[in-house]
């Protein structure tokens, strides 16, 4: 996406203190250190006491959306939470009328993202949709607690398999297991009709699997292989990889979109 | 005292994209930039967005409630702000883009505060985390 500035109407703003004030400041304890005191997120990526790649932390999603210079009129976000298929060449593999649908809720400007109207996310909106995670690691159960409308999501690391008939949720039914360093995690049992994969509003359906190789490349950062394997809705399989950051003194805070919603008439559902 | 500044510069953008979790572009028109002086009439600190209402008066002396919508409070409070910072009776600045529907509603993009300080309304980039 690329952004033509002929701004008169620069607006040059010296922002007071951008993300100065985090949640009391307190940094997570063993994080490695510049020469000068300052976090080193370029450092290791730091292990569990029984020798796993440790996942925990506090994480937001990229922000690698190309801005003019006086900034995005919006919020700055991920290019894949506006189109999960940026930087493919024939962008994502849509059956025919897959590709119809995304082509009508492009042209309604996200109104009827189910995000935009307090629903939430799924397990590939986890990784681009811009508020915080916090991961807490077990041996046996990881956690992925979402400020955005207060939510977790619950990956199994204890070998059970994937349910047969699960009970078709947003974020569905995930385990995982390691493979060196890296998580692989496979999710189904998704809810069929309501989930967007980004802003287009790529569909996601009932017969869907989710493959996530997760990997803490180092100490500041996640990267994550996903595949989408969904024959309903495209036409093959396909990877994408998406980038979350640490927020080393970072902190969830809550994100109640249903607080003072002024979404318009066009809600879900109605 | 509010100085009855409503001085919407309407200028020409030859491309613009405009998204937001809560659909920026369904709602604001990112080829309509406009700024406003006035007073502050009330503030709804809350999710998904803080909106705050301002008098404005226009060069003939009539005076119109605008809405503004500012980003989600989690995310003002990362940049720095606080519920404080904003009170009925102050006099602001706010720049911002129209609401595509006509109505006196603008996202606002900064706010120029009572102590002269110029915040983002939160629709623009956070700072990096280091």
């Amino acid at each position: 996406m690329r952004f033509v500035v002929p701004f008169l109407f620069i607006v040059v703003v010296a922002m007071a203190s951008p993300a100065a004030a985090q949640w009391n400041g307190a940094a997570p304890p063993r994080v490695p250190r510049n020469s000068d005191g300052s976090p080193n997120l370029n450092g290791p990526a730091p292990k569990t006491a029984d020798g796993k790649p440790d996942l925990s932390g506090v994480w937001r999603p990229d922000r690698n959306q190309k801005c003019p210079p006086d900034g995005c009129p919006d919020n700055q976000m991920s290019e894949q939470f506006l189109d999960l298929g940026w930087g493919m060449k024939d962008g994502l593999p849509y059956q025919p009328w897959a590709a119809d649908l995304v082509t009508r809720r492009t042209a309604r400007n996200g109104q009827d993202d189910p995000t935009s109207h307090c629903f939430p996310g799924g397990i590939v909106r986890l990784h681009t949709y811009p508020a915080f995670n916090k991961i807490v690691q077990t041996p046996r159960l990881i956690v992925i607690l979402s400020e955005r409308e207060v939510t977790y999501r619950q990956i199994f690391l204890d070998g059970r398999p994937l349910p047969k008939d699960p009970l078709p949720t947003w974020k569905g039914y995930s385990t995982g297991r390691w493979e060196g360093d890296t998580l692989v995690v496979e999710s189904s049992g998704f809810r069929g009709e309501d989930i967007w994969l980004d802003r287009k509003g790529s569909p996601l359906t009932d017969v869907a699997t989710i493959t996530e190789r997760i990997r803490r490349v180092n100490y500041g950062r996640l990267q994550t292989q996903l595949t989408v394997n969904d024959p309903k809705a495209y036409t093959h399989p396909f990877t994408v990889t998406l980038n979350e950051y640490l927020e080393p003194a970072g902190e969830l805070m809550d994100f109640v979109c249903l607080e003072n919603d002024k979404g318009g008439p066009d809600f879900l559902g109605k | 005292m509010t100085r009855p500044t409503l001085a919407a510069l309407f200028v020409l953008l030859l491309a613009a994209s405009a998204h937001a979790h809560h659909s920026f572009a369904a709602e604001y028109d990112g080829k309509k930039p406009a700024m406003f002086t006035g007073t502050v009439t009330k503030v709804e600190w809350t999710n998904p967005h803080v909106h705050f209402f301002v008098d404005v008066k226009d060069s003939a002396g009539a005076t119109a409630q605008w809405e503004f919508t500012m980003g989600a409070v989690n995310g003002l409070f990362r940049r720095g702000w606080t519920k404080e910072m904003l009170k009925p009776g102050d006099t602001v600045t706010v720049d911002g883009y129209l609401a595509r529907d006509g109505s006196h509603l603008a996202n606002a993009r900064t706010v120029t505060l009572r102590d002269g300080r110029r915040m983002s309304g939160g629709t623009m980039a956070d700072d990096p985390p280091n």
